[in-house]
């Protein structure tokens, strides 16, 4: 065990120093709201900026910052194209919930269900939601941001302004 | 076959070039200080300073990843169990995933169906990790058919245990057949079986004296499922039995278990409306039968379907499910009335209504340890376990101003948390004011009351009981900083004053919090499982980072 | 992937069948709290000293084979062939001697008083002499003496044949409290045996010998029943018997648990099951 750690530690002292933008995965399992089961590279924009954003039936914070977002989302997209979606980590308590809850909030973005959280395991989420990726048109994590106060969608929206440059 | 999977990783990695992976990952650091104090309950802490600390490492190159992290508990924080105590490798795993075929070796996460076979998963608030150490295997041989296999041992705070296999199929019948690929109703079927092995030579004593138990070496549980969609309809079940199974958490009986869940749900824009039921029997399931620890070695996982109330004195209570055996429905409806209407105003409203009701199983006691136990009928209700109602009106208010009302009334019988008393039923008032100041800075206000039946006594040393009211406010500036005061106060009936003083500042995906105050004792539940957590009068800080 | 659902399916689950959720866990002989008896009749049990070639024997045979079901259940009887002139076989035929009941003979004084056949019900005593008589006539009367009165502990036996070993499980319930220690003597005794009798016409080659004491299981006196002797208590023991000969027919012998006071060796209540 000690020379499997040893080997996957001297992988990454290699290339932690060539370090730059992160890419998003592409290879991870996600459930569309219909049931299908889907990769992680369905979330792409073609040529434009996604926001990515990870979130729960119960979290209130992530359902202020989804609603905030709705009221301004019309505008965001006319002006950058940008798009957002929105992964649950809702476990099984609530994620037969999830499609009824976003019908129900009338949400504009795309959903997918991250039920054994791989993806928020692979993008270093960690436990707590909210927390919101923007990944520009090469599929780089160009920034990323824990929690959500209100106000801080329009630190969002500049972000994704910037990452279109 | 770990090692022979890295270094089937290890080669791939150097056929594309070691310089192409990336490394990402993220840390957390939790502290407490906490003091005595005789009115909540908190106890001193011998080592002054308890700390939960974790790193992420992940190395992605391409289809293949591999990742470690480290875990310190250097002293665990109050509510983690002792045996955490200690430092090292907690985790570690190679993986390589295309669309069609994954592999992963070491530790991993996994989920078949709702998790009533199996559920791998981490709760690092919980100190829950049953993480499965082995082999987890998916192969999709063609568009619309997923198979899974997995093997391996479970986490056990520094160690593995148990073994446990499995494997599951999920057939997507609109993507298996062209011709219902565009279909507008979806269906989905899945099953899955696991099983744990365990040797049987030790001695558990039967009721009957002078009797040891004849255990089975192996467990099985097997479950079909069900995902129906239809425009807005949707219908989920799923149905599982667990064979033989005396363990700890059924005093050792040898009935068989099992599961029925249903969830059916329409919504349309602006409306959704969602009805679960479930009935469970005897459905623990844990890879080591002598398990005593409440949230350890659980292969399944058995949903509860109350809602998760996030409110403080509305989530007071909070319910897991009686693996045991329970049988309960819920109900669910949210509906916006749309801008411009009598109702919604200027910029609408949203009305969320929720309401469940759990029993217990209508039961016949045949026998102790090394009997069926009892018998139940399949529709017969015994005790009323948990029961709430709420209703919760939000509205802008203005284009600064966001309110929300909740009503909520919840029942909560003490048994489910193993201790008799009588029941107690709470009324529950919360407003929530949200004042957008300016781009940059807000202040939210949250009063909250509570009337309840119940009355503090100090035999059974309830702290939830009685009336209470709570104040909070919450000033966020410069989108980086908030700091919130609160306390929460038994003004009838109940004991305790529970204030805190909190601060945080986020940038980025760092995040440090640091709070001064008192917590109280009690279960909290995240992500449908409760633990409970000790009293703490003191300072708490969290420091959350990734890269 | 086939061929791990396979495998899956074989290494599945085991059922246990209800009757075998229990593994006896104790020693044998070692005594624990039981769930009682539930008949609290009191039975006599009439040891008869015999031989093959005593020729009063065949008339005590019948008296007791009467009388045994004229109390259906209540009497059971114990045929013992000691090492008396009367025993020894004739020629190759089955020899049914049985050396324990030889102790008991010399003991209560049936082999030096050379008296056959000869009995003695429940090891009475008349005055301080053992109630030792010629079981032609007065049985009834001693049963009745017995069993009309009530039971200071109630016994039950159950057996059964599992592999190599027949399994004895022996409940027992104090009734009344007993100021003595408590024994447990186990037989194995045997119905249907064809050997060669002596009888008042000679010989009969075709006699049919029933209950013959084959073996005692525990130790001749008995073994000690762990139990303070006060009335309500419930005890329970299981042995394990597996030294009987090959020859033996289990299918038509029986078990039979005395249960006696150590003092004074009297029995205080019998019981008597088949082998199952």
């Amino acid at each position: 065990m000690k020379r499997i750690i040893l080997s996957i530690a001297a992988m990454m002292c290699i290339t932690l120093g060539m370090a730059q933008n992160a890419k998003m995965p592409d290879n991870i399992n996600l459930k569309s709201l219909d049931g299908k089961t889907v990769q992680s590279s369905v979330i792409q924009n073609y040529g434009g900026v996604v926001i990515l954003s990870f979130w729960a039936t119960w979290c209130k914070p992530c359902n202020t910052e989804l609603d905030a977002i709705k009221e301004v989302y019309e505008d965001w997209q006319e002006e950058t194209g940008v798009k957002l979606v929105a992964i649950s980590i809702d476990d099984s308590r609530s994620a037969a919930r999830v499609k009824p809850w976003v019908d129900g909030k009338d949400w504009p973005y795309e959903v997918y269900l991250d039920q054994n959280k791989d993806l928020a395991r692979a993008m270093n989420v960690g436990a707590d939601v909210p927390y919101t990726f923007i990944i520009n048109a090469e599929g780089e994590i160009v920034w990323q941001h824990k929690g959500y106060q209100p106000g801080s969608e329009e630190e969002l929206f500049e972000q994704v302004k910037a990452a279109l440059k | 076959m770990l090692a022979a999977l890295t270094m089937a990783g290890g080669a791939s990695v150097m056929a594309q070039g070691l310089l192409g992976g990336q490394v990402t990952g993220n840390i957390q650091l939790d502290g407490q200080i906490s003091r005595r104090d005789t009115v909540i309950g908190s106890e001193d802490v011998p080592q002054k300073l308890l700390s939960n600390a974790r790193a992420d490492i992940l190395y992605t190159n391409g289809n293949f990843s591999a990742g470690l992290r480290y875990e310190g508990y250097l002293g665990p924080m109050l509510g983690f169990r002792p045996d955490y105590e200690g430092q090292g490798i907690a985790n570690y795993f190679v993986s390589y995933k295309t669309q069609n075929f994954a592999v992963t070796a070491g530790h991993f996460y996994e989920q078949f169906g709702n998790g009533m076979t199996l559920r791998a998963y981490e709760d690092r608030y919980l100190g829950i990790d049953n993480a499965l150490r082995g082999i987890d295997v998916m192969y999709r041989p063609f568009r619309g058919i997923i198979l899974k296999g997995v093997i391996g041992q479970q986490r056990y705070f520094w160690e593995s245990r148990g073994l446990v296999r499995g494997v599951d199929a999920e057939v997507s019948l609109n993507e298996l057949v062209a011709a219902w690929n565009e279909g507008k109703t979806r269906v989905t079927l899945g099953g899955s079986f696991v099983s744990k092995y365990e040797d049987n030579s030790e001695v558990i004593l039967a009721d009957v004296s002078g009797f040891k138990l004849n255990l089975p070496r192996n467990v099985a549980t097997s479950a079909v499922r069900l995902d129906l969609a239809h425009g807005g309809f949707g219908l989920q079940a799923e149905y599982a039995h667990k064979s033989q199974d005396p363990n700890d958490l059924n005093d050792y009986i040898y009935r068989e278990g099992d599961v029925l869940w249903l969830s059916a749900s329409y919504s349309k824009k602006g409306l959704s409306a969602n009805i679960q039921a479930k009935r469970v029997d005897n459905m623990g399931f844990r890879s080591v039968r002598t398990e005593a620890y409440k949230e350890m070695l659980y292969i399944n996982y058995t949903p509860a379907i109350s809602k998760q109330h996030t409110y403080a004195f509305l989530s007071m209570y909070p319910y897991a499910t009686q693996s045991m055996g329970e049988m309960g429905v819920q109900g669910d409806f949210m509906y916006k009335f749309k801008k411009e209407t009598l109702l919604g105003g200027k910029y609408g409203t949203d009305i969320h209504l929720n309401a469940s009701l759990i029993k217990g199983l209508d039961t016949t006691r045949i026998g102790g340890r090394g009997t069926d136990g009892y018998t139940s009928t399949f529709f017969g209700t015994g005790d009323t376990y948990y029961g709430d109602v709420s209703v919760e009106v939000s509205k802008k208010l203005s284009s600064k101003v966001k309110f929300a009302a909740t009503y909520g009334y919840v029942v909560f019988n003490p048994i489910i948390e193993g201790h008799a008393g009588d029941i107690h039923h709470n009324h529950v008032v919360v407003g929530d004011l949200t004042w957008k100041i300016n781009k940059k800075n807000s202040i939210r206000f949250e009063a909250e009351w509570m009337g309840s039946d119940s009355k503090y006594d100090a035999a059974v040393d309830d702290k939830r009981c009685g009336d209470w009211i709570m104040g909070l406010v919450e000033y966020n500036f410069t989108s980086a900083w908030f700091v919130s005061v609160s306390d929460q106060y038994a003004y009838k009936d109940g004991v305790g004053n529970y204030y805190n003083v909190s601060m945080g500042y986020t940038k980025g995906a760092t995040r440090l919090q640091v709070g001064y105050g008192k917590q109280r004792e009690g279960i909290i539940c995240i992500g449908g499982v409760c633990r409970n957590v000790p009293a703490s009068n003191g300072l708490t800080f969290s420091l959350t980072t990734s890269f | 992937m086939a061929i791990v659902a396979c495998a899956m399916v074989m290494v599945s689950c085991d059922k246990i069948e209800e009757d075998n959720y229990l593994i006896f866990s104790g020693a044998a002989g070692q005594w624990f709290d039981g769930e009682g008896v539930a008949d609290h009749s009191q039975r006599a049990i009439i040891e008869k000293y015999t031989g093959v070639r005593c020729i009063n024997c065949p008339d005590a045979d019948q008296i007791i084979t009467a009388a045994v079901a004229q109390y259906n259940g209540s009497l059971i009887a114990v045929s013992i062939h000691d090492s008396s002139v009367f025993t020894r076989p004739y020629g190759s035929d089955a020899d049914l001697r049985c050396a324990d009941g030889d102790i008991w003979s010399h003991y209560f004084g049936v082999f030096d008083a050379g008296q056959y056949p000869s009995a003695i019900i429940n090891r009475t005593k008349v005055g301080s002499n053992w109630d030792l008589f010629t079981p032609t006539s007065g049985v009834n009367e001693r049963v009745d003496n017995i069993i009309n009165g009530d039971a200071d502990v109630a016994v039950a036996v159950a057996a059964e044949l599992q592999n190599d070993a027949i399994d004895i499980t022996v409940n027992l319930e104090m009734l009344q409290q007993v100021n003595d220690e408590l024994t447990l003597t186990l037989l194995l005794m045997e119905d249907g045996i064809v050997t060669i009798q002596a009888n008042h016409e000679g010989k009969d080659s075709n006699y049919v010998q029933n209950h013959v004491l084959r073996d005692v299981i525990t130790d001749v006196w008995g073994a000690d029943v762990d139990c303070n002797g006060a009335a309500g208590q419930k005890r329970v023991a299981r042995f394990s018997y597996t030294t009987f000969r090959e020859d033996w027919n289990l299918e038509k012998s029986h078990i039979v648990a005395v249960i006696g006071k150590k003092g004074t060796r009297e029995i205080l209540n019998v019981a008597e099951c088949e082998i199952d």
